[in-house]
Order: structure tokens, then C-alpha cells, then sequence
């Protein structure tokens, strides 16, 4: 046999087991489409981070400057000027809180004017508190979705400096709990219970002359039975600044109380630790307010001092208690999050388009191979090998590239069953012309596929384009179809091309002269 | 087998007609899409989905036929005005199609309420049983691990580990019927244990619906997405005008992106006549008609430039006809077989990919008619619009 076409016969098994071996060492991934799943892009609000930078650094500054004996006003934050300012009563000792403001505040400029200090964001400090909110929201979203025990969840920021935040968690089955738990924009707060609750506002307020004090908020919660049905709303009045947040809290997770009942432990941070049990061990007795997103979840009484380690009850059941300890486990988001996007796929519905998506794959391939086979009779034979081999070669570097098939991509197979023979026809017409103006198989076979190149060529780059330009819609269906026809186009000129060539100089090898061909 | 022989039709002679009938669809297809587009209130045009206005759609799989007027009375108080309601894929299925419009282009989560408002309507009976059509396996594990019904010793971590197994093999049965009929289908369930089986009919309910998907598009997403489909399908234009421009002479060119411009207006014509709507999907399908477009325009310049080679002086329609003739035969092969394909995807597809389907199915026909009766003929009038030109100048140079 000839030299040549051992080598292209090398070349080709070589083609084709790297395709197989790939095939079967990799699965393809499933698209969320087809795995069922769902998909979420969320947004964080970041401006929300910069009003509770803004609150607790004015805080900060108030709670130290009362403590080295500088009594000062608490002033106001303005958002949209990064900027906070507080009043300075005249016998306040300036130099001293200029210390205080350099040691406590160093991302601050300040600047005086009278009696009113205003303290700006120093440059880039509004950009850095930003991109701290999106990577903790990123965290932990990334530690709630760990909890679920999604396999290969994709949790990631929409570019660099965006504040979008890209989820897919494929397989669930539970699309609503997921979402529930996932963009539950919980916000945790322990405050101190100034008073309640209370049936309804203003008997809340009464004590107080019907006024919410300087230093205090309302928040509410639900009234609920021993049922766990609401029944009715609290009113409670709190203290503005919190105990704790959820960035003091190091864990927490469902636990068994004294008679067997479910509880929540929680763990706080060293730091958390003191500040809990300073507040603690001088409160025993009164209500603590867990508060979640401004809504009072619980208000356990303190029972005793609790520096690091503590545990809420409160008519919980498995569930709920498990609910609650993961939200409080994932910590208080540092800001709140919107949904731009949510695409649920149930599994129910994915698998039905997996069996679609194949059934019409097989049909559309039975179909195009009968017809080639009829049509074109050993040429036929040759030109369905070909296009087996396109569909191995397709899969195979689909799965070694770890490309994701998704319904489009499905039809992106499909469409390539079709498309994949047009070299091939484009070739036996032009070898079925030159046959008929008289020239010999030898001949013919050889005109007909350089012929048919150029034209091959220019036809399927065409298709390239349109599928290139397809990649821009970045992730989804869209991309995994421009993913697969694109893989489908280049295999299918090798198999055209290269493959089918091969096997015409096989049938016409060893033979001196050929006077007919199957065409 | 051959189902072409020789032909030689003049497909050029019938240009004049073809070219008439071919603008006359395009201008009303333009007038049709731009009337929707201006007078949204005439329900003509182009029907957007929710890829690109916005918008919430929930499809769920009921036990029962589900009464359409019920359906819509129990959402009338949704907010983000009146829902669409359809059903879904084949009648026998009983799925339905939920669309409603967010409300005022607000961002958020709008899939809740809807699921929410089912349930009060559907659900009532079921009380706080567990429901088995709408609750995934790690719920089921815990309420089973809470009940612990086949008294299961050790640590909490134990018991669910214990249980877990079980609630996904209830869920794996409802991933592969879509909805759970009644409790007494649990019996087929092979991994469950006698006490949960018992535990779970006798405690458990099944929900009238279950979920089989829930999307919705926010405004922003929303603008991205329309703004990311109008780039995509530009720059592929422009991408294949600049191909086409590179490797044959301007007539050519102008004849190709005649024909291309041709077909997607068709295309999208009977997009709009038939009210199919215009998704993600939709834009991939219009992009491969558009590469499909070309491929076949391009089979036959190919065929004219190469005998433009062999046989100099020939009249050009008398080329172009021979050419077209010539490739006749693959041309109506090649989409014969993508046809085939095509519509065995239509047929066998579903709902969710039918409309990418039409797309092609509606392409290729299309595609096929222009390569010789929109893109020949006007690639042969610029050439004698070009040669006419020459002529003059010549002529008015010897002068």
C-alpha cells in the first residue's frame, strides 16, 4: 500500500482515539438547561457598605472620644458626599481628637470649619470599600451555597470591578429553598432591647412621650403561636447601634437544647466575644434582639453572661432551627442584594429536553444517512463514516475542552449533521461532473476534491464567522451553541476533506486502472 | 441515484418577477415590524420575550388538565399587570406557561409571588404537610431525620445520612415523571424503607403542580442582552460583508448581502406573523441563517468566478445560469439534508427549542430561493449597472 496512505490512516485513527479516549475519561457537562439548575445574577448594593462605613466610623469616633472624656454630638452621614460630619462643642480638647481622628480613622481627611468637623473619604477608600462589599457578599454566598452541597457550583463576579455577582448551582431540585437561602439578604444585628415588645406603636412609645429616642429605633416581628403560625406583630423599641454583628460571629449550627428540642449554638470572634460579654454580664435578665435585615427574629432573654459561645431557642423545629443557623453561619451580608436575573430549570424539565434533544438527533442523523447511502451508494457508505466520525471527533473535543452542552448546543449537533455532509456533496458532485465528461476515476476523484476545496473552504468560514460572533453573549445557552457548531464546522472539513479522501484512495489503491466509480 | 440530471433552466430570465415578489414580501415585512415597533398596542410585529423586555415566566406541570380561567383568576392580583397564561407543549403534559410583566421595570425577585399565589390557590388542602411536587431532597431529609420514623440511633448527622438516600431516590422518581399523581406512586419506589414509605403517605401530601422552571429578566439584564444580540448580529453582517468583500469582486458582495438582508427580513417576518417570540435562542437561529445565508450564496459565486476563468467572453447570464445549474444539484441535496435535520428537530424538539427550530426550518427555504433568485440577480444588475458606467466613461474619453 501506498506510503501515503498509511500515513493519513495513522493520522486519522490517531484523530479519532484522541476523541474517544477523551469521550470516555470525561463526561460533557451538562448545561444548567439540561442538568436542571438554576442560574442567578445578583447585584450588590453597594452603597449600602458605604453608609455602614460611614455610620460605624462615626460611631467609633463618638464612642472613643466620650471615653477619653470629649463629649461630642453625633452627627450625620452623607452618602452621596462620603463624607460624616459631627459637632464639636468648644471646650472639647482639639488636638487631642485630631490624635484620636488620626489614630481611629486614618482613611479620613478632616476639615474644620467652626465647630463642625467633617470627615471625607480619603481617595480610593470609597472604591476599596466597594470592591470589600461585593468579594464578602462573594464569600458568603459562597460559604451558604457550601452548605447546600451543590457539586460544581459556579459563584463568581461578573468582571473585575463589578459589582454583579454570577451564581449557577446545577442539579437542585429545590430551586425556591436554594434561592431563599442564597440571596436571603440577612443582615444580623444583636441590639439592645430598649423596650417591648409591644401590640402596637404607640403603646410602645408611651414611656416616652410618644417620641422614638435620639439613640433608638422601632423594628418589628412576627407574633407567632406555639404552632408557628403568625399571628400578629411586636413592636419593639431598640438601641440604634448593635451589640454585635454577623462579622463577629464565627459560626453557629442547629443543636439540641436541654429537653431535646432544636436550638441554634452560635460562636462569636474574640472580639465579638468581649464586646458580647461586656454587654452580657451588666444586662442579665433583659431581651437581646436578633435582628435580620431590620425584622426581629427572636429577642431571648440573656440568661447569663455569654462571652463566645451562647445558644438561641425558640420554638424551632429541625428545619427552621437549620434555616436559621445557616443564615446566622453566613454571617450578615455587609450589603443587601438585588436580583437582576433568574433562570430555574426544574430537573424534570431538563431531562425532558435531553431525551428530545437525542431522539431528534438520531432521527435527523437515520435520515441523513439512509439518504446518503441511497444517493451516493458506496460513496454514500463513505460519506456516512465520515460524518460518524465528525459527531465522535465533536464530543470528544467537547468533553476534553470541558465545553458545556446545552439545549441550543444539542441543536448546534444537530444542525452540524446536516451541514457536515455538504462537503461531502459538494465533493461527489464535482467528482459525479468530472466522471461525466470523460475523465477516470483516478482523475475525477482527484479534480473533484481540489476543486471542491476552495469552495468547502469558503462556505464553511462563512458559518465560522456567525458563530464566532456568537461567543460575545459570554455565558448560557447561547455560547455552548456557538461552542459546538463552531467544533462541528472544523471537524467536519477534516472528515470531508481529509477522512473521506482517504478512503477513495483506499478503494482506488492497488488498482491500475479503475473504469468505474460508486458515486 | 440522481434526482437532478442536466439542467439548464434560465433561472435569470425569471429575475424581473422573482426580484418584484421578493421586495414586495420584504417591504411588507418592514412595514409589519415597524408598525409593531412604533404602535406596541397593535399586537403586530416583532413579539419579544423576556430575554430582552423583562419580565417573569413560570412553567408548572399540574395533575390535572388545569382550568386556564381558574389559573388567571387565582394571579389577577399579581402585580405587574394581567398574566399570559398558555399551556405548555403537548396538551396531554397539562404544563402551562406563566408571563407577566415586572412590575414598572423594578428589579427583584417576581417568580416567588407567582409560586406563592399557586399555592394559596391549589394548595389549600394541603395544610403544612410536607408537598412532595415542590420540596427538594435535602427538605425531605430533614423532615424524615425530624420524624425519624424507622427509629434510627445516633447524632443528627447520622440519622440524616441515614435518610438521605431515600428523599433522593422520592426526588430522582419526580425528575423523571415531573409530578408526583398521589402518595400511593411512592410504592414504586424501590429505596425506601417500609416506615418511610408508610410515613411519608400517611404524613406527607402531594401539591397539585409542580415547578419545571421559573425565569425572570430584570431591566438591566434585560438592556445588557438586547444591547449584546443587536452587537452580535451587526458585527456578523458587517463580518461576513468584509469576508465577502475580501475574496470576491463588489457585485458579488452587493448580491450576497442583498440575499442575506432578504432572508433575515423574511425570517423575521414570519416571526411576526405567526407571534412566535423572539428569545436568546431566536438570536442563535437568526445568526446561523445568516452564516447558512452566505454559505449557499457563496457556493454559487464560487461556481461563477471559476467559470468566469474557463470561459471568457461569455454573455454573463448566460454564465451565471449555466453555474447555478450546475450547482443545482448540490444546492438542493445539501438543503435537503439540513432541511431534514431541521425539521426532525422541530418535530421531536419540544416547546422549549421549536421556535430556534422555525427559525432554520423558514432560513433554509429562504436562504435556498435567494442564493438564485435574489443574490444572482442582483449581483449580474450591478455588474451591467458597473459596465454600463465603463462604457460611458470610454465612450465620452474618445470624444
Amino acid at each position: 500500500m501506498d506510503r501515503k496512505i498509511i500515513w493519513r490512516i495513522v493520522v486519522i485513527v490517531a484523530v479519532v482515539a484522541a476523541a474517544a479516549l477523551s469521550l470516555s475519561q470525561r463526561n460533557i457537562n451538562l448545561g444548567l438547561d439540561l442538568s436542571g439548575g438554576i442560574h442567578l445574577v445578583l447585584q450588590v448594593e453597594t452603597d449600602d457598605a458605604i453608609k455602614a462605613e460611614l455610620d460605624d466610623a462615626m460611631h467609633r469616633l463618638v464612642s472613643q472620644a466620650e471615653s477619653e472624656g470629649m463629649a461630642l454630638s453625633s452627627g450625620t452621614a452623607d452618602q452621596e458626599g462620603l463624607r460624616f460630619r459631627v459637632e464639636v462643642p468648644p471646650d472639647v480638647d482639639r488636638s487631642g481628637l485630631r490624635e484620636i481622628a488620626g489614630d481611629f480613622l486614618p482613611e479620613y481627611d478632616v476639615s474644620v470649619s467652626g465647630t463642625t468637623w467633617t470627615f471625607t473619604f480619603k481617595p480610593n477608600v470609597e472604591k476599596n470599600v466597594r470592591d470589600l462589599a461585593v468579594r464578602q457578599a462573594l464569600e458568603t454566598i459562597r460559604n451558604r451555597v457550601d452548605q447546600f452541597g451543590v457539586a460544581e457550583p459556579v459563584i463568581q463576579r461578573q468582571g473585575l470591578e463589578s459589582d454583579r455577582i454570577l451564581v449557577q448551582l446545577p442539579g437542585v431540585d429545590d430551586p425556591t429553598r436554594v434561592k431563599e437561602i442564597i440571596s436571603h439578604t440577612a443582615f444580623l444585628e444583636w441590639k439592645e432591647v430598649v423596650a417591648g415588645p409591644a401590640p402596637d406603636r404607640e403603646t410602645l412609645l408611651t414611656r416616652f412621650g410618644g417620641q422614638v429616642p435620639a439613640d433608638a429605633e422601632v423594628a418589628t416581628g412576627d407574633r407567632k403561636d406555639l404552632e408557628d403560625n403568625v399571628i400578629g406583630r411586636d413592636y419593639y423599641l431598640l438601641k440604634r447601634s448593635a451589640i454585635v454583628t454577623g462579622r463577629d460571629l464565627r459560626t453557629a449550627r442547629r443543636g439540641q437544647g436541654q429537653f431535646g428540642e432544636a436550638v441554634v449554638n452560635f460562636f462569636l470572634v474574640p472580639a465579638g466575644g468581649d464586646k458580647f460579654a461586656e454587654f452580657t454580664s451588666t444586662h442579665i435578665g433583659e431581651p437581646a434582639a436578633i435582628v435580620l435585615d431590620g425584622k426581629v427574629i427572636s429577642a431571648p432573654v440573656i440568661r447569663s453572661r455569654i462571652r463566645d459561645e451562647g445558644y438561641i431557642e425558640g420554638n424551632f423545629d429541625i428545619a427552621s432551627a437549620e434555616d436559621l443557623s445557616l443564615k446566622l453561619r453566613a454571617g450578615a451580608l455587609p450589603a443587601s442584594i438585588t436580583y437582576l436575573e433568574e433562570r430555574t430549570v426544574g430537573p424534570s424539565l431538563g431531562r425532558d429536553s435531553v431525551v428530545r434533544g437525542v431522539r431528534a438527533a438520531v432521527a435527523g442523523l437515520v435520515i441523513v444517512m439512509i439518504f446518503m447511502l441511497v444517493y451516493y451508494r458506496m460513496a454514500g457508505l463513505n460519506a456516512d463514516l465520515a460524518l460518524v466520525l465528525n459527531i465522535v471527533i465533536l464530543l470528544g473535543a467537547m468533553a476534553y475542552f470541558g465545553a458545556t452542552l446545552t439545549l441550543p448546543g444539542i441543536a448546534g449537533v444537530i444542525l452540524t449533521i446536516g451541514m457536515a455532509v455538504d462537503a461531502n456533496v459538494l465533493i461527489f458532485e464535482r467528482i459525479r461532473e468530472e466522471l461525466r465528461v470523460g475523465k477516470t476515476a483516478r482523475s475525477a476523484v482527484d479534480t473533484g476534491f481540489s476543486r471542491a476545496f476552495g469552495t468547502i473552504l469558503d462556505a464553511n468560514l462563512t458559518t465560522l464567522i456567525a458563530a464566532l460572533f456568537l461567543f460575545q453573549f459570554g455565558t448560557g445557552p447561547i455560547k455552548g451553541f456557538a461552542v459546538t457548531l463552531s467544533i462541528g464546522i472544523l471537524a467536519s472539513v477534516f472528515t470531508a476533506v481529509f477522512v473521506s479522501r482517504t478512503l477513495f484512495m483506499l478503494v482506488l489503491a492497488g488498482k491500475d486502472r479503475v473504469e468505474t466509480l460508486s458515486v | 441515484m440522481r434526482i437532478i440530471g442536466d439542467t439548464n433552466i434560465p433561472f435569470l430570465s425569471y429575475r424581473k418577477i422573482a426580484l418584484t415578489i421578493s421586495a414586495i414580501v420584504v417591504l411588507i415585512g418592514l412595514a409589519l415590524i415597524f408598525a409593531g415597533f412604533f404602535n406596541p398596542h397593535l399586537g403586530i410585529g416583532l413579539n419579544f420575550g423576556i430575554d430582552f423586555t423583562g419580565g417573569t415566566q413560570v412553567i408548572a406541570k399540574f395533575h390535572e388538565a388545569p382550568d386556564l380561567a381558574r389559573l388567571r383568576a387565582s394571579l389577577a392580583n399579581l402585580e405587574g399587570g394581567t398574566p399570559v397564561i398558555q399551556s405548555f407543549d403537548e396538551a396531554e403534559k397539562h404544563e402551562v406557561i406563566i408571563r407577566v410583566e415586572n412590575p414598572e421595570d423594578e428589579e427583584g425577585d417576581f417568580t416567588r409571588p407567582i409560586i406563592d399565589l399557586l399555592h394559596a390557590e391549589y394548595n389549600g388542602a394541603l395544610g403544612d404537610r410536607f408537598d412532595l411536587n415542590t420540596q427538594g431532597s435535602q427538605a425531605l431529609t430533614l423532615e424524615l431525620s425530624e420524624a425519624n420514623p424507622d427509629g434510627v440511633e445516633g447524632d443528627g448527622e447520622q440519622i440524616e445520612a441515614y435518610y438521605e438516600p431515600m428523599a433522593d431516590a422520592v426526588l430522582k422518581y419526580r425528575k423523571e415523571h415531573g409530578i408526583f399523581n398521589s402518595v400511593s406512586e411512592l410504592d414504586e419506589v424501590a429505596e425506601l424503607s417500609a416506615g418511610v414509605r408508610s410515613y411519608i403517605q400517611d404524613e406527607d401530601g402531594v401539591g397539585a403542580f409542580s415547578l419545571l422552571g421559573a425565569e425572570s429578566v430584570g431591566p438591566t439584564v434585560g438592556s445588557d442582552l438586547k444591547r449584546q444580540a443587536s452587537l452580535a448580529i451587526g458585527l456578523s453582517l458587517l463580518g461576513m460583508l468584509i469576508y465577502i468583500w475580501i475574496r470576491f469582486q463588489l457585485p458579488y458582495g452587493i448580491g450576497a448581502v442583498a440575499a442575506l438582508f432578504h432572508d433575515v427580513i423574511v425570517t423575521l417576518t414570519a416571526l411576526a406573523l405567526t407571534g412566535r417570540e423572539i428569545n436568546l435562542p431566536t438570536i442563535a437561529a437568526l445568526l446561523t441563517l445568516v452564516g447558512y445565508s452566505v454559505n449557499d450564496t457563496v457556493v454559487v459565486f464560487d461556481r461563477v468566478r471559476e467559470n468566469l476563468r474557463l470561459r471568457r467572453g461569455e454573455d454573463l447570464e448566460g454564465l451565471m445560469n449555466t453555474s447555478i445549474n450546475q450547482v443545482l444539484s448540490r444546492t438542493i441535496i445539501t438543503s435537503g439534508t439540513t432541511l431534514m435535520v431541521v425539521l426532525s428537530l422541530y418535530i421531536f424538539g419540544g416547546d422549549v427549542i421549536n421556535t430556534f427550530a422555525f427559525v432554520l426550518l423558514i432560513g433554509i427555504l429562504v436562504g435556498t430561493y435567494s442564493s438564485i433568485f435574489v443574490a444572482a440577480p442582483v449581483a449580474l444588475w450591478v455588474s451591467k449597472l458597473l459596465a454600463a458606467r465603463r462604457e460611458r466613461r470610454r465612450k465620452a474619453g474618445r470624444k
